[in-house]
């Protein structure tokens, strides 16, 4: 028993205002793109007949094609660094750090940035970058180059420096939660069953902060995928992702195109986010490998 | 005399009677924490030993020590004869239940029991082979396949003991091991260890805070206080020869007396305490020295007689049963408890509220002589 | 060999530590230099060097012309994020409330909440103005960009206080019931005041998930810019030491929302630790 009776009328009457306003907001507009991207004809309205004219357009052009390509590809690369760098960030704080008061001094460092606008730790890295930037200031003053790098800024590889900056907190908060909820008995009876460290690691500690893991993965993944403001920032107007094709659709009015390019966004983001609930169900925690 | 004695300590571990675990001197610190301090202890082969004591008495410091689970700061432990001190868990000869077993959330208890014997390297199909064995030993073949959320706490024990024992070990550590067990299960299981112990040869180490377990269950008790041990021995010697206050105040049924001597002669003291002079037979203390007693609770009797020399008159406070005992609560004159117990069948001469001249006899009386090893 | 695994290990955890403190160096040092460089000299330029060290660009930022004024969006964003805040805090506490209710289709309302965050915000913001475009609405901060920020910040807060309710001990409401409370009565005075935490942590959710949400708004607004929007056009326009202060400031004020709701998060727990020796 609680304040709040199972299966009674009032359980269900709070949560139609939020599930309203979710539908609303969230399931109808996306609803709505889908069926804007079969509109056809030449103005733009309901009466419009239906048409998958606007996909073979996109599809008929490499260049978005290949868009979506690189798209796909720089998130899989960001995915598999911010992994990385995010459990073994996660490993340290969690393991490692002995003394409470420094654990959470690195972890507050860790997380604090998380509370403060993408958008400006976005334009944070262009100083960064840029030919006369910090990063090439200091590789001449190093003497490492002789002449600054233009390969920082308005690049790919400027782009992703500055992505893992903004996501690796991602990846690596749900490890720390998993990492958290493994008993120190378990490792230490894996040790008494005679497996050193790193056989503790790869069969006890990592299958157990597996779904850590693919929750992490899958928050990169929508972010990364998503984050059209860091390519436009970081990447100037040199390079687009995905959902900066949308924009530039939408600037242009080619509204049809534009949701186009948005079903499909949200089809990648759906298959993601699926086949990783397939590989990890993140309800049933711990399943057998 | 100095050749011969080299000559011993030279000698091959199996020429002398070999221990399967000591430890020398074991001291460990957390900080300005003393939990481990100069803990020594012989074991030898095929031994059931518990290390009883209150909680943070260094006795799981003790175990985890044995284990290479934590490292000691000072001392030596030898496992089977061989110097372990630095050994990491996983070379020592060892295998270990903890308390709330410890069983990997994400392994089938196949998995999980065989566990030990991949880790040793040991052919897949005779990893399943044995596994299946050791299965149908421990009655849990049916939950081969089932992972530990879906196992009872009885079906975990077996699975953790299971774990522990496939790979054969020379000494299982044993953390509280029957603790988060229903009391309806504790005494068949402990019969069942004891029998298991035995069969197998391999020494226990036990960790309990649980008297009972440790009298029912050890062929050596040890009892820990303050991260030292006050005393090691057979269970009858530490119930009947109890070495220090704490630990006959430790121990049920033990009435304990501090005071000094005021006269000594033909091995026997004159104790004076808050509640009389009582004699107590021992050689060592001096006259004016502090020393402790004790005399246990079902030697002390209302029925005085010649022999009954040690006497003192209390209030009964309270009447309790425990199991066929009667225990009489009295009130002594320093203000402590005094137990008195008669066997529960024959007819109750005391109730309570009623005083009454209590006594027992100089010779059932025990002088805490300190720590023996 | 004898000690060579604690040596290994420790040689795992400098390794590992070292890759943390590289990381949070390499995530700190352009909010820092942000920070630094917004303080240039009035010729100072984007990057180093910074020409002198001077208040120049945050007067720019203050007696700014219509064009560039970052007052009103901050103003605007301020409100708007304060709103979302209570809106988070009302609507998640009820949700989570129902929750527990276990009504039917809860399952389904759990992965509508989880479409929210999940759903990208350009997708989000995009769809809802066309929807609104065909209803005829007009977009403006304070109506559309609303609605559409709740729906981003209500999941969070909802996300949280489900996790706060799973580790809630309902044995105390049913001790008030018990002793005669309604149910009503029993959640004012017995569960909201154990549950303060999460909901302020709720709240913190809104305010800076709003206050700092852009793809949504950029769709949805209308004519009077919020925060981010203003800075994205500045950016495009020209890129200052302007820009810098601006985003310094803005950075300021979410580091003190953040400082100042953990630390009555912090007084909380503090007074019911005491409370409860």
């Amino acid at each position: 028993m609680s304040t709040i009776r199972a299966r009674s009328a009032a359980s269900y009457w709070l949560a139609v205002p939020a599930a309203l306003w979710m539908l609303g907001v969230v399931v109808v507009p996306i609803v709505l793109l889908a069926w804007v991207s079969l509109w056809g004809g030449r103005t733009f309205s309901p009466a419009s007949p239906l048409t998958f004219d606007n996909y073979t357009k996109f599809f008929a052009n490499k260049t978005y094609l290949q868009l979506a390509l690189s798209t796909v590809g720089h998130t899989a690369v960001l995915m598999a660094v911010t992994g990385v760098l995010g459990y073994g960030i996660a490993y340290f704080l969690t393991m490692k750090v002995r003394s409470p008061r420094w654990r959470l001094v690195l972890f507050l460092a860790f997380v604090v940035p998380f509370w403060t606008s993408t958008l400006i730790r976005g334009i944070a890295w262009v100083p960064f970058l840029g030919v006369n930037g910090v990063i090439n200031q200091a590789l001449i003053f190093t003497g490492a180059t002789r002449s600054p790098i233009e390969a920082f800024l308005y690049s790919r590889f400027g782009i992703s420096m500055a992505q893992a900056s903004l996501y690796t907190m991602m990846a690596a908060g749900p490890v720390v939660y998993m990492l958290n909820a493994i008993q120190p008995a378990l490792r230490e009876a894996a040790m008494t069953l005679k497996a050193p460290p790193l056989v503790v690691f790869w069969r006890i500690v990592f299958p157990l902060t597996l779904p850590g893991v693919v929750i992490g993965q899958v928050l990169v993944f929508l972010n990364v995928m998503a984050d059209f403001a860091t390519v436009a920032t970081v990447g100037g107007n040199k390079h687009a992702m995905l959902p900066n094709l949308v924009l530039l659709f939408y600037e242009g009015s080619q509204h049809r195109a534009a949701s186009v390019v948005a079903v499909l966004l949200m089809a990648c983001m759906l298959i993601g986010v699926i086949a990783a609930l397939r590989v990890v169900d993140i309800r049933r925690l711990g399943a057998d490998r | 005399m100095d050749a011969l004695a080299q000559a011993v300590r030279e000698a091959p571990a199996t020429a002398r009677p070999q221990l399967d675990l000591e430890l020398r001197g074991i001291r460990k610190r957390y900080g300005g924490f003393t939990a481990v301090d100069g803990v020594s202890l012989k074991v030898p082969k095929g031994r059931f030993v518990c290390l009883l004591g209150p909680s943070g008495c260094g006795k799981t410091t003790t175990l985890r020590c044995v284990a290479g689970l934590e490292d000691p700061d000072d001392g030596d432990i030898l496992i089977g004869g061989k110097e372990a001190t630095r050994d990491p868990p996983w070379e020592r000869d060892i295998a270990m239940m903890f308390q709330d077993f410890a069983l990997f959330p994400h392994m089938t208890v196949a998995k999980q029991v065989g566990f030990g014997l991949e880790m040793l390297k040991k052919p897949k199909a005779a990893i399943a082979e044995r596994v299946k064995q050791v299965l149908a030993s421990f009655e849990i073949a049916q939950l081969a396949d089932r992972k530990p959320a879906n196992l009872s706490g009885g079906q975990r024990q077996r699975v953790a003991l299971a774990r522990a024992m496939i790979t054969e070990p020379r000494i299982l550590l044993l953390d509280e091991p029957i603790g988060a067990l229903d009391y309806s299960l504790r005494e068949t299981v402990m019969l069942e260890l004891k029998l298991l112990q035995q069969r197998t040869g391999i020494s226990f180490i036990w960790v309990t805070h649980d008297q009972n377990e440790a009298f029912s269950l050890g062929d050596l008790v040890v009892v820990m206080n303050h991260a030292r041990i006050e005393q090691q021995g057979s269970p009858e010697e530490i119930l009947q020869r109890p070495a220090t206050a704490f630990v006959a105040s430790f121990v049920q049924g033990n009435n304990v007396f501090h005071g000094r001597v005021v006269r000594a002669g033909d091995g026997l003291l004159l104790v004076e305490t808050a509640c009389g002079s009582f004699l107590v037979p021992g050689r060592g203390p001096t006259i004016g020295s502090e020393v402790s007693f004790s005399v246990r609770a079902e030697l002390i009797t209302d029925l005085l007689a010649d022999p009954h020399l040690n006497r003192l008159a209390a209030r009964c406070t309270a009447v309790e049963y425990f199991g066929s005992l009667r225990r009489h609560v009295f009130e002594r004159p320093d203000g402590e408890v005094m137990k008195v117990d008669q066997f529960g069948a024959y007819a109750a001469r005391i109730v309570a509220g009623q005083r009454v001249e209590l006594g027992w006899r100089p010779q059932d009386t025990v002088l805490h002589t300190g720590s023996a090893e | 060999m004898k000690l060579g695994w604690k040596l290994r290990s420790d040689i795992v955890g400098w390794a590992l530590g070292t890759l943390t403190v590289v990381f949070l160096a390499y995530q700190w040092l352009p909010i820092l230099t942000l920070g630094l460089l917004s303080f240039a000299g009035p010729t100072g330029g984007t990057t180093f060097p910074m020409n002198g060290v001077s208040l120049h660009w945050y007067a720019e930022l203050w007696k700014a012309t219509v064009m560039n004024d970052f007052k009103p969006p901050l103003v605007r964003s301020s409100l708007l994020a304060a709103a979302c805040a209570l809106t988070t805090i009302v609507l998640s506490v009820m949700s989570a409330q129902a929750m527990r209710g276990r009504f039917r289709g809860n399952n389904w309302f759990f992965y509508l909440m989880l479409l929210g965050i999940m759903a990208p915000g350009i997708l989000v913001g995009f769809g809802f103005a066309v929807l609104m475009r065909l209803l005829g609405i007009e977009l403006a901060w304070n109506t559309t960009t609303f609605l559409v920020q709740v729906s981003w910040t209500l999941p969070f807060g909802f996300l949280t206080m489900l996790a706060v309710f799973n580790r809630f001990d309902s044995r105390v409401e049913e001790a008030a019931l018990t002793l005669g409370a309604s149910r009503i009565t029993a959640f004012r005075r017995i569960t909201l005041p154990l549950i303060l935490p999460g909901v302020i942590g709720a709240g913190l959710f809104g305010f800076s998930l709003s206050y700092d949400e852009y793809p949504r708004s950029m769709f949805t607004t209308g004519p009077d810019q919020t925060l981010p929007l203003a800075i994205m056009a500045q950016l495009d326009r020209q890129l200052t030491p302007e820009i810098y202060a601006i985003g310094t400031t803005t950075t300021a004020f979410s580091l003190i929302a953040v400082l100042m709701c953990s630390s009555a998060l912090w007084a909380m727990r503090r007074s019911t630790s005491a409370r409860r020796s």
